[in-house]
């Protein structure tokens, strides 16, 4: 049986939030659309506009949190909770914590024992880590009535970068399944920039393996589509294939072939390495956009926030695990843990959000390193302007 | 879609929280003055339109929607050691139907699952700080209003606003509310609820347009040419002129007026305005939205021939509608029908089906006229039959200088031997009521059969007036029965002697022989007895029934 449900696995610039706009716009009744971030609930929107005009009426756009808070958490938290929630409290690491023992770990409050200071800060605020478990023991405590209403007021729920969900946002995506709704997901794994939150359930599933946990806990209620999205209308083949180098695993990315995705201009293509005395020249010469993994002030972008986006041009300031890799084409490390002796693989570098700062560029992505004479892994042109 | 329950705390006379069910179609509120009828109207409109008295109710918003007590209590208690928080306003509406999802969640004050919204008056969280300030200042004498803030909520804990509330209310009542071009606020909002989104900018567009032209009429224009040349001289740069207020979205309803066969609304008759607005919102056709209307005291202002036509098309068309109505006039109920009534008293609502089923079958029965004197009159005083009826007013009017009882709002009903059933609906509301009854020579039984209303645990508000000293003779009727001594006419004979009653009733008989023409002529004798010049006395029990 054809199921209603389905996860569309794309790569960078494949127009995944173009195909979810369209793919609203051919439905009558009430479609969620809901993503993880505001950058993206505002691109969403700003697609809307430029495919419609407007946004028709039975659609309904907002982050996932705050599809969380409205439709999970406050209209059954009376069973659980009877004071009033005053929002939510993001936080990027565990949160409720209750003090921290001799050897410096951090103990937090149990569910059973410290309902309150567990799930919410002291001025009422929900944590944003633990926002998808409260909506699922919402939805237990009162006979499932959250999904059912869930179901009653949307008959469509499509997610865009789902692979930034995790943990219980997942199992909530499960119950969703198992509904009348018909959903939609899309996301890129290779693109985890932000985790909704970090926990134990689902852990095998986090850094990007939605499709995993689609086939190993949802197998018959959503199928896998990995075809339709996996052409990127953005990056030029130069861009494709240097990015794909970061998921040695993955399938690779290719650029679409169409006269239109590919009128590039006739220079000045491809992935290349800049010394930082040459930065003002380029950018009066080829005005990119200057990417940074983090303090970026607008115009400018943190590498996290530009998902999503697209540009002709790209300037990236890279981390030293960035500068690293490139010289050498290391993408994992084994570490000892230090208590336990165990041996650990970790990635050398943040492969996702460095991904997401590549794939940015229609034509060209610069990098800033003061290079001498070494030499970096293939792909790479060293610019100077002599 | 429908209203399926209201929940009212500390809104004007209602402290306690006041759950009103309704049901779908018709719903008739019947109490007397003073019960707070048109409280509970007033507070539903309030809770779906934001509208009170016409006026937008934020702007209005005062102490005196407030439970007095409550705030007389707040007041007192801030000096105390253990003050009291700032008294809230809680209006709860609960929807029927499957349709609106969005409103359901267990926000609500029962905990449960339903859907519906929260009308909350309250100290604003953000004047949290002011509002501390001004209580340390001491010596308060009033409620710090102007910190509190109104709010909306769905029982999904979402803030809405009030447009976005699926059920729109009408209100018709008799009091008129105007906007400052006399046009009636409330006709424009029940127009405006019958027109779709489409319909409401188009009107918005065309009185800009005609907004537009003015400006550029050529009268206008040389006015302005006027203008500008006065401000001119001397400051060329910035030119003055006459133009038209744009800015309001809803700018046409305060300059449109609606017209009956070209006559301003408000310029017709009262009781035809009232006709107008019911029929319009009964005909309220959206799709998306349900309608309730309100119609307070429709007996006012129509004559006996318009009520009649009034009630006929809302009785015709309330089978989609949720009609609430509230009255006095036992006409207006009983035409509407007892099954739809429900009884407010004391605070309490009553719906005669909550009766016992024998009971509403005997109520549903009954011409209705009784059971609305009982539940309208102040205190009730229940007789077996018209001629105790006669004999306990005249003792009330004996006692209280001439006064019948109904001019102190005392009813004196006659209703047979049902008095049970009576007592089943008095008990229910609270009220009052004194019967009076013979005990046939059987007082066991009797204490039997009032057993609930006699002794301990009786309710104080029920008093069962008997006579317990039985009386025997040995008279036999016609059929050689043993005479009956325990009732009213011999008991009356025995307190005013056989002298008496041959000159009270102009004739001239022995003892046994007047207790057999008192059974068989009963109307004519009290008659008599009540007429009469003489001075009488009456059994004690009559006098512990008209005792207040």
């Amino acid at each position: 049986m054809q199921s209603t449900n389905k996860l569309l696995i794309s790569v960078a610039g494949s127009g995944k939030t173009t195909y979810l706009v369209r793919q609203a716009l051919t439905v009558s009744d009430s479609v969620l659309i809901t993503t993880y971030t505001e950058a993206n609930e505002r691109e969403i929107r700003k697609k809307f506009y430029q495919i419609n005009g407007c946004i028709p009426s039975n659609v309904t756009i907002q982050t996932w949190f705050s599809f969380l808070l409205q439709h999970g958490a406050k209209p059954y938290q009376g069973s659980l909770f009877d004071g009033k929630i005053n929002g939510l409290l993001l936080v990027n690491s565990a949160s409720g914590i209750n003090y921290k023992n001799k050897q410096g770990i951090a103990v937090s409050f149990s569910e059973e024992k410290n309902f309150k200071e567990h799930y919410f800060s002291k001025n009422g605020k929900i944590y944003s880590d633990k926002l998808s478990k409260f909506v699922i023991r919402c939805n237990e405590k009162s006979d499932g009535s959250v999904i059912r209403r869930l179901a009653k007021i949307y008959k469509n729920v499509f997610v865009d970068e789902v692979q930034d969900l995790a943990g219980n946002d997942l199992e909530i995506l499960k119950l969703i399944f198992k509904t009348d709704i018909k959903t939609l997901l899309v996301g890129d794994p290779r693109q985890v920039t932000y985790l909704t939150h970090h926990e134990r359930t689902n852990s095998k599933y986090k850094n990007g393996n939605i499709k995993g946990f689609i086939e190993d806990k949802c197998s018959g209620t959503c199928n896998v589509d990995e075809v339709t999205l996996r052409l990127s209308h953005r990056n030029n083949a130069d861009i494709c294939s240097f990015s794909s180098k970061l998921f040695p695993n993955l399938e690779k990315s290719q650029p679409c072939e169409c006269l239109e995705c590919r009128s590039t201009p006739d220079h000045h293509n491809g992935v290349y390495i800049i010394r930082s005395c040459d930065v003002e020249k380029y950018h009066l010469m080829y005005s990119p956009v200057v990417l940074r993994h983090q303090l970026a002030v607008t115009p400018e972008w943190n590498f996290g926030n530009c998902k999503g986006l697209g540009f002709n041009r790209v300037l990236i300031y890279p981390t030293k695990p960035i500068v690293q890799y490139l010289k050498t084409g290391i993408l994992t490390k084994t570490v000892k843990d230090g208590s336990t002796g165990k041996i650990k693989i970790k990635d050398t570098l943040d492969t996702a959000k460095f991904y997401v700062a590549l794939t940015r560029a229609k034509y060209s992505v610069a990098i800033v390193y003061d290079y001498t004479d070494e030499t970096f892994i293939d792909g790479i042109t060293k610019f100077s302007f002599e | 879609m429908h209203i399926s329950k209201v929940i009212i705390s500390n809104f004007k006379s209602y402290r306690q929280p006041f759950c009103l069910e309704l049901e779908k179609g018709l719903n008739i509120l019947v109490g007397n003055n003073e019960t707070g009828k048109s409280t509970i109207l007033e507070a539903i409109h309030l809770a779906l339109s934001g509208l009170s008295n016409g006026r937008y109710f934020i702007n209005d918003l005062s102490e005196y929607y407030f439970n007095y007590e409550s705030v007389q209590e707040y007041l007192s208690s801030l000096a105390s050691p253990s003050p009291l928080p700032p008294p809230e306003i809680s209006i709860e509406i609960f929807f029927a139907g499957e349709e609106l999802a969005v409103f359901e969640g267990n926000g609500n004050s029962t905990k449960q699952n339903e859907c519906g919204l929260n009308f909350n008056i309250q100290l604003a969280e953000k004047y949290r700080g002011e509002y501390n300030e001004y209580i340390a200042l001491g010596n308060i004498s009033a409620l710090p209003i102007e910190f509190y803030e109104v709010n909306w909520t769905s029982f999904a804990r979402e803030s809405i606003t009030p447009r976005k509330i699926p059920i729109k209310s009408a209100m018709i009542d008799s009091t008129s509310n105007r906007y400052r071009n006399g046009s009636d606020i409330y006709i424009s909002h029940i127009l405006r609820n019958h027109l779709e989104e489409k319909d409401k900018n188009g009107l918005t567009q065309a009185h800009r347009r005609l907004q537009t032209q003015f400006v550029n009429d050529d009268s206008v224009k040389k006015v302005n040419d006027i203008i500008s040349s006065l401000v001119g001289k001397g400051t060329a740069e910035k030119s003055l002129k006459l133009t038209v207020d744009l800015s309001s979205r809803d700018a046409w309803e305060s300059s449109f007026l609606t017209s009956v066969e070209e006559i301003p609304f408000h310029h017709i008759g009262k009781g035809e305005q009232a006709i107008i607005k019911t029929k319009l919102a009964l005909e309220h056709k959206k799709s998306k939205e349900a309608n309730i209307l309100l119609i307070e005291e429709p007996e006012n202002h129509l004559s006996h021939s318009k009520l009649n036509q009034l009630i006929k098309d809302i009785h015709d068309k309330c089978i989609d509608k949720q009609i609430l109505i509230s009255t006095h006039s036992s006409f207006v109920a009983n035409k509407l029908g007892l099954e739809k009534l429900v009884i407010i008293e004391n605070k309490i609502p009553l719906r005669l089906k909550n009766l016992k089923n024998d009971t509403q079958e005997f109520f549903e029965k009954l011409p209705g006229y009784d059971t609305l004197r009982l539940i309208l009159c102040k205190k009730a005083i229940l007789v077996e039959g018209d001629c105790d009826e006669l004999l306990v007013q005249r003792a009330y009017m004996d006692k209280n200088n001439g006064r019948l009882p109904i001019e102190d709002q005392i009813d004196v009903i006659s209703v047979g031997t049902s008095f049970l059933r009576f007592l089943q609906i008095a008990s229910k509301i609270g009220k009052p009521v004194n019967v009076v009854t013979d005990t046939d020579g059987d007082v066991n039984s009797l204490k039997v059969k009032y057993a609930e209303y006699l002794g301990a645990g009786a309710e104080d508000s029920i008093k069962i007036c008997y006579d317990d000293i039985i009386d025997s003779g040995d008279l036999l009727l016609a059929n050689n029965k043993p005479f009956n001594y325990n009732t009213l006419e011999p008991k009356f004979l025995k307190a005013n002697g056989v002298k008496k009653l041959n000159k009270i009733l102009g004739i001239d008989k022995n003892e046994d022989d007047l207790h057999l023409y008192m059974k068989n002529n009963k109307t004519s004798c009290a008659l008599k007895i009540f007429e009469t010049k003489e001075q009488i006395q009456f059994p004690k029990y009559i006098l512990d029934a008209i005792d207040k």
